[in-house]
């Protein structure tokens, strides 16, 4: 069975065929990095109306690479949130009118599923139950789930997402938007034991994060650094951020796993692209004897292709959802 | 040939679909829910209603704006898609220019007038030709006051249609031009307006491919506005 995705919640535009919820035919994106680089950050009016624009090519030529024809589809699965309004609504709208036009069943995703299901593309449905670390530009959260599309929420950040913090120190440190791939590759050239920034959280118990104090602690550091008349690294002040954010991660996942007694920890969303937290990640769930299963970088960061495989397994158990379902900018996972 | 038409620039949304025989159904609700939640099923519905596949439309229709940007995104994908998917023409159409058409039997002056919220009217203004309006002005951004200052300069006998003209009533008389109103059963654009433009247009061919068909905005977005106000964003 093809499910065509279409996924719009932020600032890529994204469209896929996904054969029965793994295989990917095709998974087409447009970012739109250059519209909002120099403003710093996603603006939402610019959002959408780039998305509307670019939607009708990109199905275009999702359908093309896949080498498929519209009688040959047989769902639409689409992101209903959580993201910006807006540029939900473009999304949803053309995914209404592919299943109106075409009698299709119309499957609304959770983005935060679509990035949970994204590990099911390469690897295949595994076993339940998993832990699943879930990090990205907006969400940074520690999820149980003891079967499919059942979750229970271990823990979450009291303040930023690890994209967020992420975005924000690239930004102090002049690397550019987006923050994550800026930092990840100057890091590999930096000292990761170079300053030992703050571990938040890392022994609260619990499986909350924080990391509003992590972007502090850096400038405050570069500060005192300048007026001692020294010039700190840019490199290893990447790679000792990076390090500490990683740290705290990677520690609360295992101790989740050990808590609920879970076997099988699954990560994703856009943070998961960074190499170190895989390479930590990996290292750690060895010595731990868990199974790690991540998507492949580039079915980390945001994508159609999840967004079909979430729709996919939802469609197989008789999901399915009315033409009047609206956009939900905060819709929780559950 | 059966036209679907769409139209969603104002808090009404309004869905038509017709042939050159006339208007085989059409729905309008401005209440309630967003024009997301109401497209589609308005269309499911009035498909439904009169046994017409989606197979069997031959183009669609669509009010460009200038209007509200969320209901004109969710009005201009759905058009964009439904002819994309149906492989059909699309005719794009100025929701002003709707909203004129609908009074042309006026000898008057017409200037139509939609709500742009934060204080603002988009407005055009428009002459009776024989078979409909012509418009003789840009599609405008501003502050009421500033439209009714227009009005007074011109001096014409001049018949305003539309949601924005009926809210900001008070301010457009007091300009003191010689000003009349449309009634409030013609406040908002009606896809039936749109077939009635868009018909001619698709037997003229004058149509586009989906993707050529965007919003008339108007207005910047507002990060744009700041950031040529301050050069930068702070
Ligand atoms: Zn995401």
């Amino acid at each position: 069975m093809r499910v065509l995705g279409i996924e719009t919640s932020c600032d890529e535009t994204a469209v896929a065929v996904v054969e029965d919820g793994h295989k990917v035919l095709s998974n087409v994106l447009s970012s739109q990095h250059e519209i909002h680089g120099r403003f710093g950050g996603v603006v939402p009016e610019l959002a959408s109306r780039a998305h509307l624009e670019r939607l009708n090519p990109l199905v275009e030529d999702a359908l093309a690479e896949a080498g498929t024809r519209w009688s040959e589809i047989e769902g639409v699965a689409v992101t209903r949130g959580p993201g910006l309004a807006g540029a939900l609504l473009v999304g949803l709208a053309g995914a209404k009118a592919v299943a109106l036009a075409l009698d299709l069943p119309l499957i609304a995703v959770n983005h935060l599923e679509g990035h949970i299901y994204a590990n099911f593309l390469e690897h295949g449905p595994p076993d339940p139950p998993y832990v699943v670390l879930l990090v990205s530009g907006g969400h940074t959260m520690l999820v149980h789930m003891p079967e499919e599309h059942r979750y229970e929420i271990l823990g979450q950040t009291v303040d930023d997402a690890a994209g967020e913090a992420f975005d924000k120190v690239a930004r102090f440190l002049g690397l550019g938007y987006p923050g994550g791939p800026a930092v990840d590759l100057l890091a590999r050239r930096g000292n990761p034991e170079a300053v030992r920034f703050p571990r938040a959280m890392a022994g609260s118990g619990d499986f909350d994060f924080s990391l509003s104090g992590l972007k502090t602690a850096v400038i405050r550091h570069v500060k005192a650094e300048r007026a001692a008349g020294r010039e700190p690294s840019v490199e290893d002040l990447a790679a000792s951020f990076q390090e500490a954010v990683v740290d705290v991660q990677v520690q609360k996942t295992v101790a989740a796993a050990e808590a609920t007694g879970v076997g099988t920890v699954l990560m994703g969303g856009g943070v998961v692209a960074n190499s170190r937290l895989r390479e930590r990640m990996a290292l750690e769930a060895e010595a731990r004897g868990l199974r790690l299963l991540s998507p492949s970088p580039e079915l980390c960061t945001d994508n159609a292709a999840m967004i079909a495989a979430a729709g996919h397994f939802r469609l197989v158990r008789g999901g399915r959802s009315s033409f009047d379902v609206s956009v939900e900018p905060g819709l929780p996972l559950g | 040939m059966l036209v679907l038409a769409i139209e969603t620039s104002t808090p009404q949304t309004s869905v038509a679909l017709g042939t050159e025989q006339g208007v085989i159904g059409s729905t309008s609700l401005s209440w309630a829910k967003g024009h997301s939640e109401i497209v589609a099923p308005a269309i499911d519905h009035l498909l439904g209603w009169a046994e017409i596949r989606p197979g069997q439309i031959g183009g669609v229709a669509v009010g460009l704006g200038p209007g509200l940007f969320t209901g004109l995104r969710v009005g201009v994908t759905t058009a964009r898609t439904m002819a994309q998917v149906l492989g059909v023409p699309i005719v794009g159409i100025a929701s002003l220019d709707a909203l004129a058409f609908s009074v042309r039997y006026s000898k008057w002056r017409v200037v139509a007038v939609s709500d742009g919220k934060r204080g603002e009217v988009f407005s055009a203004g428009y002459r009776q030709v024989p078979g409909g309006v012509a418009r003789e002005t840009e599609y405008q951004v501003g502050p009421p006051e500033r439209l009714a200052a227009d009005l007074e300069a011109s001096g014409e006998e001049t018949l305003l249609v539309g949601g924005g003209a009926l809210l900001y009533r008070r301010t457009l008389e007091s300009g003191g031009g010689r000003v009349e109103f449309a009634s409030f059963s013609r406040a908002f654009p009606h896809a039936e307006s749109l077939l009635e433009l868009a018909l001619p247009k698709f037997h003229r061919e004058e149509t586009s491919r989906p993707a050529e068909v965007v919003p008339y905005y108007v207005r910047k977005s507002d990060a744009e506005i700041d950031w040529g106000r301050a050069g930068r964003v702070a």
